[in-house]
């Protein structure tokens, strides 16, 4: 039963991570992929603020999105100069430098990762009370983000993002609007962090490192970049579809880099065959206008 | 610590080293130059080519040479459908550059776990030994590795030269590389130019990694970290720009190298972000242009 809560677990994660990415990279059109890094960010900090000042799981969790929140500001004042494909390989560099850091301090564990993170909850119960958390965060996240796109304020996004220059031209602040999306998507990969640095208990800088980023890519393409629900439906499938050949009982060696394959061959194949992935995006709401 | 004979030695080892740090810059930017492709997919290129001459060499036993011609033989094949099946529907579909992005470093992440699938996780050098020969030259250490990677960097370097400026082939790249729809105007094929550019920057992604893979141990995703430094690079170099890539790489490779002066060796790897981070802010055309503008 542990399995499939840690399954449940990792969803409930993915979900908050493929979502919040898509509202940066599909929705605002913010060619960034240092997403994992921000995911790092939230659970690194929980994690050290419960072994070091025994803070409670909520407070720490916050105090990583809102870490994770900060940083992102040295994705989104870039953003404001560079766009594009500059953007994407200042976002790398931002990713890989801000690990080389985690895996040379003594604090955060170094190569080695930092373990020993207590767990709030003990007993049978844990597994399910944090599937509980972590599918409940999940469902929060995609409400909050279908609430800021279906209203003005994402209308403002798309608006941005399909025409910059026409858009500032009618006196809109895309300056604003940036920092405050990059903000949003990297506090909630923040959160994100803090459930799974809780549940799992151990963080290993690896985890973080480019791969992360093709994953949650994956995640968003697969299911519909710039949809509310298809990264749901990609984090879920991705997720679910390597436990499909768990059952084939394969030596670990073959099996990491069998489910790997079926994660890429996944999205070259819809690149091509799919481009719009499985959940095409929605159409913009219509404006309403208040009766005289 | 500075004492001149150290700084030689340092000097000298910082420039064989870059040797094949300059043979993959120089494939990364003469992608971008002729199809303004940050082709990310190379780090598969180069584990396909390490890959393929490891297994001639140690599952085979094939002498030497035959391994190199394998190990072209099917980076090139790789290479060669990643365009024709791959980049060249995206770009008939006019694809955004996240895309293309996405494209290219899944199918690098895919050869990964192809390559780790086959050949596992352990770290493998393409010969069992990987110590050379060295003799003191003044009071420089130089090993034959050294000077193989050296003579082989400049030889390739000089002869891509030669055959930009002078070839007919090579005149048409650079027609290309200036604006593909003109070229095309004037009858060029560009479709025929893109294979020739990625044949060229095979060459010199597999004589990158038979330098590297003999002396340093590879694994599958080793090749990403390397490729970042190409595209680190190939940013400071200026992206029009082969020669300054290349530049800027064995500028970088002394850096790294003299830095173990001052900050510790684990250290070392930030110093390239660093400058991957203020390069984009602050030169995005390259060191050279960023200057003359200011």
């Amino acid at each position: 039963m542990e399995y499939v809560y840690s399954i449940l677990i990792l969803v409930g994660i993915y979900v908050v991570l493929a979502s919040s990415f898509n509202l940066i990279i599909g929705t605002a059109g913010l060619v960034s992929i240092a997403h994992p890094i921000f995911f790092a960010l939230g659970a690194y900090t929980s994690g050290l603020l419960a072994i070091h000042f025994g803070l409670n799981p909520i407070a720490g969790t916050l105090a990583g999105a809102a870490v994770a929140g900060v940083f992102s500001l040295m994705i989104s004042l870039p953003s404001l100069r560079v766009s594009g494909d500059y953007l994407l390989i200042t976002s790398i560099g931002f990713q890989l430098g801000l690990l080389q850091v985690i895996k040379n301090l003594e604090l955060t564990g170094s190569q080695g990762g930092l373990s020993n993170i207590p767990t709030p909850i003990a007993g049978p119960e844990r597994g399910w009370i944090f599937s509980l958390v972590a599918l409940a965060a999940g469902a929060a996240t995609v409400l909050l983000i279908r609430w800021i796109v279906r209203g003005p304020y994402g209308r403002a996004i798309s608006a941005m993002r399909d025409d910059e220059l026409a858009f500032v031209a009618l006196g809109r602040d895309a300056t604003r609007i940036k920092i405050v999306i990059f903000a949003v998507g990297s506090a909630l990969a923040g959160i994100a962090g803090g459930i799974y640095a809780f549940y799992f208990q151990y963080l290993s800088p690896e985890q973080f490192e480019i791969l992360a980023s093709g994953t949650m890519l994956t995640m968003v393409v697969v299911g519909g970049m710039g949809s509310t629900w298809g990264p749901v439906v990609g984090a879920v499938l991705l997720l679910a579809l390597p436990q499909a050949i768990t059952f084939l009982r394969l030596p670990l060696s073959y099996m990491a880099p069998l489910q790997g394959m079926i994660f890429t061959l996944l999205v070259i194949l819809f690149l091509f065959l799919r481009p719009q992935g499985l959940v095409a995006p929605e159409a913009p709401a219509p404006l309403r206008h208040k009766k005289q | 610590m500075f004492d001149p004979a150290v700084l030689a030695q340092i000097l000298w080892t910082g420039l064989a080293t870059s040797s094949y740090m300059v043979l993959f810059t120089i494939a990364f930017s003469l992608v971008l130059k002729v199809m303004k492709l940050w082709n990310f997919a190379q780090a598969g290129m180069m584990a396909i080519a390490f890959y393929a001459m490891y297994a001639a060499v140690n599952r085979f036993a094939w002498p030497t040479a035959a391994a190199v011609v394998f190990g072209l033989a099917v980076t090139l094949a790789a290479t060669l459908a990643f365009e024709i099946w791959g980049l060249r529907t995206l770009r008939a579909r006019r694809s955004s550059s996240l895309l293309f992005f996405i494209f290219t470093l899944v199918c690098s992440e895919f050869a990964a776990y192809v390559l780790t699938l086959v050949f596992g996780t352990e770290p493998v050098t393409l010969f069992p030994e990987i110590l050379s020969p060295v003799r003191v030259i003044g009071q420089i250490a130089v090993s034959d590795w050294d000077l193989l990677g050296v003579g082989v960097t400049l030889a390739l370097g000089i002869a891509l030269a030669l055959y930009l400026r002078f070839s007919r082939d090579g005149q048409f790249v650079l027609a290309v590389s200036d604006n593909a729809e003109l070229a095309e105007l004037y009858g060029i094929d560009a479709k025929r130019v893109y294979l020739v550019a990625f044949s060229i920057a095979t060459v010199f992604v597999c004589a990158g990694m038979y330098l590297y893979g003999s002396r340093t141990a590879v694994i599958p995703t080793a090749p990403l970290q390397l490729m970042l430094f190409a595209v680190i690079a190939t940013l400071l170099g200026g992206m029009g720009s082969v020669l300054g890539g290349a530049l800027a790489a064995v500028g970088l490779s002394l850096l790294q190298s003299y830095s173990v002066l001052f900050i510790p060796s684990q250290w070392q790897g930030l110093i390239l972000y660093v400058f991957l981070f203020v390069t984009i802010l602050f030169f995005p055309g390259g060191v050279r242009r960023g200057f003359k503008a200011a």
